[in-house]
């Protein structure tokens, strides 16, 4: 285990200078003049110039990247040419917001998601499954942020029930928090009405983000118990007469599983990256936006910034999953 | 040359019509005129009119309350030496006192803030200031002259976005303080607006103290104030979550005091980017107000018992810009041509009329702005005939770019219409969109620039400034390039030289008559069409009183209270 662990670890710097590299090139590529759009509109030359000179962006563009690279290297991300603030701290900030969102919709879509597929493979072709079938492809094939608007007018606007959008309620103050992710931070200060108030702001975000966990857990693990549930160890079960709730919830679940784990990774590692359009329309202050806005002002160092964070973020998922995968199965082995 | 010269009834008809003055103090004073009680003290009492309100009968007054603000834009710095986002402006205005009132109404005044008084040379090549004594930065520190001294020059020395146009008259030594409420400014180049261009850049009076105590490598304690304030304005900075909400806090005892009924608490923007959550937020009373409406939810809005919109027109104007350079568009005759294609009343009727047409280059609120301005390119498909045949183009068969901002419907609209039209002469019209950084590279020079770009342009309220920084030649044919401003790439000599000329006018009766002669030539010369200007459209509770619009896209808080009794 410890020379897959460290064979893969000696991986990770290799992908994440190609990662950096491809990020700068692409970056670099497009038309457009960073220096000359933050600068402002009325900038004069000697502005222009000293701002180029201030970010280094009047260096030949192999220059520019080994500096960064070499600043990264000592924990320093940068700045963003645009706002000037530290990207470093930014990056916390945003993607602590995206975590805590990632990690609730993931968990909420495995707690509706594994329940739909067991009661879906059990009674396939019954209404339990057609009913879960449908579940599963409408969340995947309605557009998320439509549902968040529909969601929004229904539950804010009309009914009143959920926040239009945003982390906390902003008359309530924001509470003090130490690792970014209020539920935690709230829910470990034992400030119970802080954690009720942030939770009501998640309910609709994670719901959305969620649905696309539920629709592929949903159809990866129906899929795989349905391939299982011919083997001959469940009919052996069966045979001996192991209750027919343990065959489905234990023996088949466990081995379901496997695939479903390592498609959890691609999908918490989609998450982390692609909810731009959930955070967009919900206000959720994530790392997504943070990225779009960088990308559309061609802030550079933020744009690096960004894309590396969440390359190394889910590299490791990628490594958790696969150790996640061969504990699950051990007959897959580490080598 | 003093500005304080209105007689006193006509001064507090003013505040009161500014909404500086509520209708309760608005009485009490034309009482106390009348009875002749205070005829003397009057320009005082009215300069400083915002302070009576600081103790008005109480009996009646609604409790101050924190007002929810649902935010286009995020707040990205509050570094009060570098951007001017309206978003920064808007939240800077309320931590941060500044020399001149630029919000009592519209079209903009220019009043008193710091500045009690203000005089300039003959050839307003030097400025005086008087400051007030009475205005007290958050940490009870006074302000003085030296605190607008240290403010004007550390924005100069960064030479970040804030700088720009002041760059081009004043100089960080021009600034000296002659003595602890006097500020002495000498120019560079001679201006006789400068006190509106100050007004209009609205630099931040920042405590230097505070400032310098924060100070790291030279910076003027920049980026210790990137998330802190250091003013003395009505509100405080509180709270500050970077991307999300950005809470600020009533200064009671703010000393020039509260011009409603009541006030606000505080303020919390939310930044809150997509439109329709704006509009959700404010219908499901998330926001109090909520900026940046689009026009299609007015009806909604309206419609909604607790809330309402409120529509008006700054200074944000569109043009298509034609790039006089290169190309068919570089045939005076073509761009006539295009410019009667352009059915402008077809887009207004696309922006459910919500527009303000453009008569020519200035827009109304603009000294100079021409209602008559002759020609002004209406929708007129003969005279497009005319001119096309004049062209060795007329048989058609070319295809021209028409480069817009990506996603923004109201700049493809205005693609659409033209397509439609330009069809009908056998020219093909490409509609590309673009990301805003792209269209800022392309107009750096002719080679790259579109045909024709559907172009924003902001400026402050003076017409030289508006005109050369779009018609001078300098403001694109020079080695770092052009702005987007000026993508039309417009390069007339006379024009060029007239425009020299009325940057160094004081006489405003000459800077006058060059400002219309100008842009007659613009005109005629047909570089852009210059199109509508783009309504502020604010979303308000109706408990939300107080409002005044000054021509900004967001609202001036300290203005506001709330009432839930209405």
């Amino acid at each position: 285990m410890l020379r897959f662990l460290a064979r893969r670890l000696l991986i990770i710097p290799v992908i994440l200078i190609g990662l950096s590299l491809t990020t700068f090139i692409v970056s670099r590529l497009v038309p457009g003049d960073p220096v000359k759009l933050a600068a402002g509109p009325q900038a004069r030359p000697e502005q222009i110039q000293k701002l180029a000179e201030e970010f280094g962006m009047d260096k030949p563009l192999a220059e520019q990247y080994l500096t960064y690279m070499g600043g990264l290297f000592q924990g320093n991300w940068g700045y963003s040419i645009s706002t000037k603030r530290a990207v470093g701290p930014d990056l916390l900030t945003y993607f602590t917001a995206t975590l805590e969102l990632t990690l609730v919709s993931t968990l909420l879509g495995l707690v509706i998601g594994i329940p739909l597929a067991i009661v879906s493979a059990r009674w396939r072709d019954r209404w339990p499954d057609h009913f879960s079938r449908f579940i599963s492809i409408g969340a995947v094939s309605i557009p998320v942020f439509w549902i968040a608007i529909v969601l929004q007018i229904i539950l804010a606007q009309n009914l009143r029930l959920l926040p239009v959008g945003g982390r906390f309620d902003p008359r309530a103050g924001f509470p003090d928090t130490f690792t970014g992710m209020l539920l935690l931070d709230t829910a470990v200060s034992g400030n119970w009405q802080a954690f009720g108030i942030a939770l009501r702001y998640m309910i609709l975000p994670a719901f959305c983000q969620s649905l696309l966990v539920i629709a592929v857990v949903t159809r990866q693990l129906r899929g795989d118990m349905l391939d299982i549930v011919k083997k001959d160890f469940v009919l052996v079960a069966r045979a001996n007469g192991i209750p027919e709730r343990t065959i489905w919830t234990r023996y088949l679940m466990k081995n379901a599983l496997i695939a479903t784990v390592s498609m959890l990774g691609f999908l918490i590692g989609f998450e982390l990256g692609g909810s731009v359009l959930i955070e967009y329309v919900l206000d959720w202050p994530g790392i997504g936006q943070y990225a779009l806005k960088a990308a559309l002002l061609l802030d550079f160092q933020p744009i690096m910034g960004a894309t590396l964070f969440i390359g190394c973020v889910v590299v490791i998922i990628n490594l958790i999953t696969d150790l996640l995968y061969r504990v699950i199965d051990p007959r897959i082995g580490f080598n | 040359m003093a500005k304080q010269s209105l007689d006193p009834i006509n001064k507090i008809v003013a505040e009161f019509q500014a909404g500086r003055i509520n209708r309760r103090d608005f009485l009490r004073l034309l009482g106390g005129l009348s009875a002749g009680a205070a005829f003397a003290s009057v320009p005082a009492v009215a300069a400083r009119a915002p302070r009576m309100n600081v103790a008005p009968a109480a009996a009646a007054q609604p409790t101050p309350q924190l007002m929810i603000y649902g935010g286009a834009q995020d707040i990205a710095s509050l570094d009060p030496f570098d951007r001017t986002d309206y978003s920064i402006s808007a939240i800077m205005r309320q931590v941060y006192d500044r020399l001149f009132r630029f919000e009592g109404g519209w079209p903009q005044p220019v009043e008193p803030g710091l500045a009690q008084t203000w005089s300039a040379s003959e050839d307003a090549s030097e400025w005086t200031f008087e400051i007030t004594d009475a205005a007290v930065f958050h940490d009870g520190t006074p302000l003085t002259a030296d605190d607008v001294v240290f403010s004007y020059q550390q924005t100069l020395k960064a030479q970040k976005q804030r700088s720009s146009l002041l760059a081009g008259f004043l100089a960080p030594e021009g600034i000296v303080a002659k003595d602890s409420k006097t500020v002495v400014m000498t120019l560079t180049t001679p201006y006789g607006s400068f006190d509106r261009l100050l007004a209009f850049l609205e630099q931040p009076i920042v405590n230097k103290a505070l400032a310098l105590a924060n100070e790291v490598d030279g910076d003027g304690g920049a980026a210790y104030l990137i998330d802190k304030d250091a003013g003395s304005g009505p509100f405080k900075v509180t709270n500050w979550q970077v991307g999300s909400s950005y809470e600020l806090e009533a200064v009671e005892d703010y000393w020039q005091g509260w011009p409603g009924e009541s006030h606000l608490s505080g303020v919390v923007w939310r930044k809150t980017e997509d439109v329709g959550t704006r509009k959700t937020g404010l219908l499901a009373g998330d926001f109090d107000v909520a900026d940046t409406i689009s026009a299609t939810d007015i009806a909604e809005i309206d419609a909604n018992a607790t809330t309402f919109t409120n529509v008006d027109y700054g200074l944000l104007g569109g043009y298509l810009k034609y790039n006089t350079q290169s190309g068919p568009t570089a045939d005076v005759n073509f761009r006539k041509f295009l410019a009667y294609s352009f059915d402008k009343q077809a887009f207004s009727d696309s922006q459910s009329g919500y527009v303000k047409l453009m008569t020519g280059p200035l827009p109304e609120g603009v000294p100079g702005y021409d209602a008559a301005l002759d020609p002004q390119y209406s929708y007129d498909p003969v005279k497009a005939k005319e001119h096309l045949d004049m062209t060795e183009y007329k048989d058609g068969g070319i295809a021209l770019d028409f480069v817009y901002v990506s996603g923004l419907d109201f700049e493809e609209a205005g693609g659409l219409i033209l397509l439609a039209e330009l069809q009908k002469y056998n020219i093909t019209l490409n509609l590309v969109p673009k990301n805003w950084p792209d269209i800022v590279g392309a107009c750096t020079a002719p080679e790259t620039g579109p045909a024709i770009a559907f172009i924003f342009d902001q400026f402050p309220p003076l017409g030289d400034t508006w005109l050369i920084e779009k018609y001078s030649s300098k403001s694109w044919d020079r080695p770092t390039g052009g702005s987007f401003q000026a993508c039309s790439f417009y390069k007339n000599e006379e024009v060029d030289a007239k425009l020299d000329t009325l940057r160094v006018t004081v006489d405003p009766d000459e800077a006058a008559k060059i400002v219309a002669e100008v842009q007659t030539q613009i005109s005629e010369d047909a570089p852009d069409l210059p199109l509508y200007v783009s309504p502020n459209i604010v979303g308000f509770n109706k408990r939300v009183k107080g409002f005044v619009y000054a021509g900004d896209i967001s609202v001036d808080f300290w203005r506001l209270w709330i009432d839930d009794a209405t």
